[in-house]
């Protein structure tokens, strides 16, 4: 499904070069769900940067599919992107001039493959039902990131890349969310990729992984997952 | 003083003066389209219906009219005739220069009514005389030709049938004494005795200048007989329905003079006809055109012939004609003593044209071909028609039996 | 495909939500395009007309005249035709229809008139009996007959001969035969011209003098200087329009960032998303063009009397009050439109090609660069100065010779572009250098920066603004300047031609009598003791055969000109206005008397004539030679023109006096005089005018010359309110966020509005201040450069301190009213709700 291999990225800031990634291997199967930890700064949100082709790395190869996102132009990767992956942010990105229902089934259009019952559902399930016609500013945080969700969700991706997708909720609000994604990763068959600090996110997870030092190591920090 | 802001308006004015050229272009090309040939002419405008070759077969209500009992007077009749509708001094002439080439040379000056004149009782009192006013249009073609050389030129004047007196006019005839001119083109007699002039000596002069330079002739002309009634006192019939015109005849001229071609002038001597002819309604409706003859034979005699194409009985040709003997006896002719059968044609500037002909005088016992010296005789002016010099031979034999001149209209 | 509408509905969608930036950018391209294409219409119509008048000159005609200077009459034409020579009678004059509208009559002889081919003529005698037989005909284009309206009469109340639209005609001019012309004008048998076709009379007939047609000053070229200003005055307003388009779309941009980013990552890619993007903007530049087009239409339709009496005026060309437009029009409208708002994209679409995936979030990435802008803009400006420089050598190099008035032209406009360009690229470091040098100064003198806290952060929130400001500033520096130095050209026009007009309008009273009633006329005023002096005027035409300069060698530039006489008294000599005398003045008035000659400037400046030149002019009796010993200056006159006195003009020119001008004497009363005048001799009130009649004819002309100019101007400046607005409308949310902030920590809100208006009315004052010395060198540029190149007269320049404060007052104006909008909103909104405001 998602495979890293040997994966280097490194950043030139004003101080110097900054190896943020050095030698990374990841592979997730199909229907696997990973939580992927780390301190600020450890390079998380840029694997998953690199794990959706927004940027390419370095020296090694990430690969959807078996296919090398290097080796695809950039209308490629957006066609993956489009059709593979769905990805929520922390920042939820909702598109402030379409509401609830044009937000939630943006990139099911944008896929082809919008699927009414599918959208509905999704709508039904994060409470937003009744809310169709709201443009994002009319609601909530947990709101707004449930829409996010469900619009990454609503093309049925292969592979689902959040960021920190509780982080900007409060902890109530951040369990029903985590909630409720699991349920619907579940249902619509995803594989799922999460970065998260927070040990309590990443526990419901099938496995869960720590980035340090440039190293992905597995959550006892012994065991180096080996690219299969 | 303050003239800064002043303009121009000379130089505007001037600008603007090409514009009747391109103002006329639109009816007259409209009305080309509607007749269907090329018989858009000085006539046409009289509007109404167009009918015959010219429009001069058109309706012409209001105008005196031509009949066997008008009488021909001279000198007077030498003069124009302006309750008429139409009316024309008309000169060919057969030449030969110093090589016996042989040349032709045609000077024709045209009068035509624009609208019938009133009569005094009705108008009441005379308006005021204008300057411009017009009711009268001359117009004079002239041609020069010599081999294939044809050069053709055409002017206009306005007129009116009361021309302002002790004014000189730009076009006219005067009677006594004989001169006909328009511009400096003049044909004017040179007689001493005006008062019984019969156009016995007549000098004409004409020179006119196109793109190839200029031309022009001076000639003299003394005539070796009388002056010749056509028909019935002068009357000649043109339609089975009785149209016609009033038209006599000077065929016996003897011309000697000078022409102007490619900046040479040249000695020339010959032969020429005057005709003289007046009418309202030259032809009837149906006539579509002319073919009109005027043969000096090497015997003496002269032959005028013509046959009007539809017009006749049953709307066939109509054919008439005078045999004139050399001391100027007018024999008339008609159908049933003149045939007239084109034998061949050819093409001149695009107009499909008859070039030779057969003439028989039963009476005469003669039997003429007739042949035009060239078929490039073409006069492109405002009314198109044919006119050139052609040479007589005997039918059977031969042999050559005289000289003259042909016009066809309607081609 | 499913995928291009998706995104376009939601790049769409923006502007559903925004509809007020939607708006101001169709307003842009709206005002840009009406006033470009309203000018192009003006333009193009003018063109059509001119090309018809010339289309109808072909290739001229000669003119014969009466070496005698009489009129020439009926008599005239025919003793020439019977001696063979092929002229044709002409009619021309002018008829005043029962509206009061002024239109050329032109009668004809078709008979005779010239014509290229007898083909021709042939088919020209189709209609010809309807246009020489009674009724007879009008033949007009169809404009002028639109113009007419229904059934007009003649003020006579006489009705005009049936009309004959013939689209061929130049505007305002009746073509009729010269029999109902003669009768209309009252002419009799009096002829204005004898023409014949160009070239093919070899020599004048005795008695006559020939004229050669001259194809030289065709309208279309005599005016195309007059066109050139519009035309860059209409490129001032695309320009300052797309400036608003600019701050819309960057603002539409700004907004949308997040959006192309979302787009981005949901799996559009980067060369889908900038097509789109200009699919977007093909899509509002052809509304917004047709819109303006249409406009443009209406506003030119609106325009183009005052246009056409300019032309009139100034020129003498005809051009019609209605419109009459190629099919290029519309496509050049559209197109420029297009392509206006494609170079104000093009920024924009460049930015929006470049964004990067991973500043997600960041909206004020493409600012970074702000500093590194201003720098190129100073090297810019830089550049731009030194091609101004450049000009400048170049147009004073040229200035000596007799230049080709099209290259000076060209020269002076680019001269003032440069300059323009210049200072609004100038303008922006100079306001941040201004900004960053006081909020120094404030900071190192800590006492200051204590008391006055918020003055440092209004500078320094300036200083933040400014990088969406500095496009809209740069838009009102030119329409400021462009506005200042336009007015104050006119303006300086207006002076010097009042003044030039005083001087020249000597006589208290100008009489043009019947030429037979002239000798009677001329002494009954000899005797009257209360006239001081009578100045009496002759003018003739004729043709500057040859210049002989002292050194170099002689030209011959064949040169058709008027002669103009005037009367060399105690009058004219004390005050006639003169540029320049061989001599002193009175040296030159006694040179005049004997025989020499004095040009205008505008024949000085465009054959190169300096003082003491000798001139060989065509007279009836061949080439005469005088010696130029003045220039005057003779505003208002497109053409080159000599005058000598009088006496001089009629013996060589062989021509009958025009018009007497009468002096009265101190403190006597003309009124009287004309009264008299009028009952004696009979008069038409027409040919008897007093000072003040022709001095208010000739400024109500001026002030119609100029109505256009104005009108224009006014609209720049209107459109550059408009860039100001729009660009702070553009920033207003964003600076709502940050005005919350102070008022959380306790800054009265009225305060800050306050702040605020004083940080754009600086900006503004700033801005004005720049324009001033912008502004002048602009009128310099007009008055010394343009003008003397487009219409042969050099102005002095005059600077007008009134207009220089209204400029400054418009600035700050303009500045408070575009921030009033944004301000009220902002005032309106309760500052809780503006702290709540999130950052999408």
């Amino acid at each position: 499904m998602l495979e890293f291999r040997h994966v280097h990225k490194t950043y030139t800031t004003p101080q110097g070069p900054l190896s943020v990634l050095s030698g990374v291997d990841l592979h997730l199967d199909a229907g696997e769900s990973v939580a992927l930890m780390g301190e600020s700064g450890s390079g998380k949100s840029t694997l998953l940067h690199l794990a959706a082709g927004l940027d390419l790395p370095d020296r090694g190869e990430v690969c959807i599919h078996s296919q090398s996102l290097a080796s695809l132009d950039e209308s490629g990767r957006a066609h993956v992107r489009r059709e593979t992956l769905g990805l929520v942010f922390q920042q939820f990105h909702l598109v402030a001039s379409l509401n609830v229902a044009d937000n939630l089934r943006l990139q099911a259009r944008l896929a082809g493959c919008e699927d009414s019952v599918w959208s509905a559902k999704l709508l039904e399930r994060l409470g937003l039902a009744g809310r169709e016609n709201h443009y994002p500013e009319q609601l909530s945080g947990g709101q707004q990131q449930r829409l996010a969700i469900g619009r990454a969700l609503a093309s049925r991706p292969a592979l689902l890349l959040a960021d920190e997708p509780t982080g900007n909720l409060d902890e109530t609000t951040a369990e029903t969310v985590l909630e409720l994604l699991l349920e619907l990763v579940a249902e619509s068959g995803s594989s799922l990729l999460m970065v998260t600090h927070s040990p309590k996110v990443a526990a419901p997870l099938d496995r869960r992984l720590i980035l340090r030092h440039g190293q992905l190591l597995a959550e006892s920090g012994e065991s180096h997952l080996p690219c299969v | 003083m303050c003239k800064q802001w002043n303009l121009n308006p000379l130089r505007r004015g001037l600008s603007v003066l090409c514009l009747l050229l391109l103002v006329a272009c639109g009816p007259a090309s409209e009305s080309k389209s509607e007749s269907g040939n090329s018989a858009d002419s000085l006539t046409d405008v009289s509007g109404g219906d167009r009918a015959g070759f010219a429009g001069l077969g058109t309706s012409s209500k209001g105008y005196t009219h031509a009949s066997s009992t008008t009488s021909i007077s001279f000198p007077e009749d030498h003069g124009p005739h302006p309750d008429f509708r139409i009316e024309w001094w008309y000169l060919t002439a057969n030449l030969e220069n110093e090589n016996r080439e042989p040349m032709g040379i045609q000077w024709t000056l045209f009068r035509q009514a624009q609208q019938p004149q009133v009569p005094d009782v009705e108008r009441g009192a005379k308006p005021k005389l204008e300057p411009w006013a017009t009711n009268q249009l001359w117009m004079a073609h002239m041609a020069l030709s010599h081999g294939d050389r044809h050069r053709v030129a055409e002017r206009f004047a306005r007129g009116a049938s009361e021309p302002l007196p002790s004014v000189a006019h730009q076009a006219g005839v005067t009677a006594q004494p004989f001169i006909a001119w328009l511009d400096d083109w003049r044909l004017e007699s040179l007689t001493n005795n005006s008062a019984g002039d019969t156009l016995d000596h007549l000098r004409l002069t004409a020179q006119a200048e196109d793109e190839n330079g200029t031309f022009g002739y001076r000639l003299e002309l003394k005539a070796e007989g009388p002056l010749v009634r056509h028909g019935i006192h002068g009357f000649s019939q043109k339609s089975a329905d009785g149209q016609g015109s009033m038209y006599y005849s000077q065929p016996f001229y003897r011309v000697s003079g000078e022409v102007m071609l490619d900046g040479e002038r040249v000695a020339v001597r010959g032969q020429a006809w005057l005709d003289r002819e007046w009418s309202s309604q030259l032809l009837s409706a149906s006539q579509i055109g002319w073919d009109w003859f005027s043969l000096h034979l090497d015997s003496g005699a002269r032959l005028m012939a013509f046959r009007l194409r539809g017009g006749g009985k049953n709307h066939d040709d109509y054919l008439s004609g005078s045999w004139i003997k050399p001391d100027g006896e007018v024999m008339p002719l008609d159908g049933s003593t003149l045939t007239l059968v084109p034998l061949a044609s050819a093409d001149a500037a695009g107009h499909r044209i008859p070039v030779r002909w057969r003439l028989t005088l039963p009476e005469q016992s003669l039997d003429l071909e007739i042949t035009a010296r060239h078929a490039n005789r073409w006069m492109n002016t405002s009314v198109p028609y044919w006119e050139g010099a052609v040479s007589v031979s005997d039918a059977s034999s031969g042999v050559p039996r005289g000289e003259g001149y042909l016009e066809m209209t309607g081609y | 495909m499913r995928l291009i509408g998706v995104v376009l509905v939601t790049l769409f969608s923006h502007y559903r939500r925004h509809p007020g930036q939607l708006a101001m950018l169709l307003l842009g391209l709206w005002i840009a395009g009406a006033l470009w294409s309203s000018v192009q219409a003006i333009n193009a119509s003018a063109r059509d007309n001119y090309a018809r008048a010339e289309a109808l000159l072909g290739n001229g005609f000669d003119r014969l005249e009466r070496e005698d200077g009489q009129t020439l009459t009926r008599d005239d034409f025919v003793q020439l035709r019977r001696a063979g020579v092929l002229v044709s009678p002409l009619l021309e004059g002018e008829l005043i229809t029962d509206r009061g509208e002024t239109l050329t009559l032109i009668g004809i002889d078709p008979l005779t008139l010239p014509g290229d081919s007898t083909l021709a003529r042939g088919q020209a005698l189709g209609g010809l009996q309807g246009f020489i037989m009674p009724p007879w005909q009008t033949r007009l284009a169809p404009d002028t007959r639109s113009q007419l309206g229904t059934n007009p009469t003649l003020r006579s109340g006489t009705p005009f001969p049936p009309m004959i639209d013939v689209p061929e005609l130049p505007p305002n001019t009746l073509v009729m035969d010269i029999a109902i012309a003669a009768k209309l004008l009252r002419a009799d048998d009096s002829i204005t011209a004898l023409v014949s076709a160009a070239d093919t009379l070899p020599a004048a007939p005795s008695g006559f003098t020939l004229v050669r047609a001259d194809t030289r000053s065709s309208p279309g070229e005599l005016t195309q200087s007059f066109h050139l200003n519009l035309t860059a005055m209409a490129l001032l307003a695309l320009i300052v329009g797309l400036f608003i388009v600019q701050a819309a779309l960057g603002l539409a941009l700004e907004q949308r960032l997040g959006l192309l980013r979302t787009l981005r990552a949901l799996g559009v890619s980067g060369r889908t998303l900038v097509a789109l993007l200009a699919l977007e903007l093909v899509l509002l530049g052809l509304l917004g063009a047709l819109v303006g087009l249409i406009s443009g239409l209406w506003l030119a339709k609106t325009l183009l009397p005052d246009v056409a009496a300019t032309l009139q005026s100034l020129y003498g060309a005809d051009v019609s009050t209605q419109l009459s437009l190629p099919w290029h029009f519309w496509l050049g409208g559209i197109g420029v439109t297009l392509g206006g708002l494609f170079i104000a994209g093009s920024g924009v679409l460049w930015r929006a090609s470049r964004i990067s995936l991973l500043g997600l979030g960041q909206a004020q990435v493409w600012r970074a660069g702000f500093q590194r802008q201003l720098l190129a803009q100073t090297w810019l400006g830089g550049v731009a100065a030194l091609s101004a420089l450049a000009l400048l050598w170049l147009s004073t190099r040229t200035s000596g010779d007799a230049l080709d008035s099209g290259f000076g032209l060209v020269v002076g406009f680019g001269l003032v572009a440069a300059i323009i360009l210049a200072a609004a690229l100038w303008l922006p470091p100079l306001l941040a250098l201004v900004l960053s040098v006081s909020l120094s100064g404030l900071s190192r003198l800590t006492y200051l920066a204590r008391s006055w806290p918020l003055t440092q952060w209004a500078l320094a929130d300036l200083q933040l603004q400014l990088p969406r400001l500095s496009l809209a500033m740069m838009a009102l520096l030119i329409a400021l300047s462009a506005n200042l130095g336009v007015s104050s050209m006119v303006g300086g026009f207006r002076l010097t031609f009042l003044d030039w007009l005083d001087q020249r309008l000597m006589a208290d009273l100008y009489l043009k009598p019947p030429a037979a009633q002239f000798a009677a006329i001329d002494a009954w005023l000899v005797q009257r003791d209360v006239v001081h002096e009578r100045l009496i005027s002759a003018d003739a035409d004729s043709q500057l055969l040859e210049i002989a300069t002292g050194s170099a060698a002689s030209r011959r530039p064949g040169l058709p000109l008027l002669i103009f006489g005037i009367t060399p008294g105690q009058t004219l000599m004390a005050d006639w206005p003169l540029l320049a005398t061989l001599g002193d003045r009175d040296a030159a008035w006694q040179a005049l008397k004997y025989g020499n000659a004095f040009v205008n400037e505008q024949l000085a400046r465009g054959e190169g004539i300096v003082l003491g030149d000798r001139l060989s002019l065509a007279t009836p009796g061949g080439g005469e030679s005088v010696t130029v010993v003045g220039i005057y200056p003779d505003y208002g006159n497109p053409r080159g023109e000599v005058v000598m006195a009088t006496h001089q003009v009629r013996r060589l020119f062989r021509v009958s006096p025009g018009s007497i001008g009468v002096v009265m004497q101190p403190g006597e009363d003309a009124g009287l005089l004309r009264q008299q005048l009028i009952e004696r001799f009979n008069l038409t009130p027409h040919s008897l005018r007093d000072q003040r009649e022709v001095k208010t004819t000739a400024t109500a002309i001026f002030e119609r010359t100029f109505a256009i100019t104005r009108a224009l101007n006014g609209l720049t400046l209107g459109v550059a309110a408009l860039a100001l607005l729009a660009a702070l409308l553009a920033q207003a949310q964003e600076r709502r966020r940050r005005l919350a902030a102070l008022w959380a920590i306790g800054v009265p809100l009225r305060r800050l509005l306050s702040i605020q208006l004083a940080q754009l009315a600086g900006a503004a004052l700033i801005t004005g201040l720049l324009a001033i010395p912008l502004g002048i060198a602009i009128t310099a540029c007009l008055v010394w450069g343009i003008n003397v190149a487009a219409f042969g007269w050099r102005l002095p320049l005059h600077i007008f301190p009134g207009e220089i404060s209204l400029t400054l007052l418009t600035a700050v104006l303009v500045a408070l009213l575009a921030a009033g909008l944004p301000m009220l909103k902002l005032w309106r909104t309760p500052p809780r709700s503006l702290l709540a405001e999130e950052e999408t």
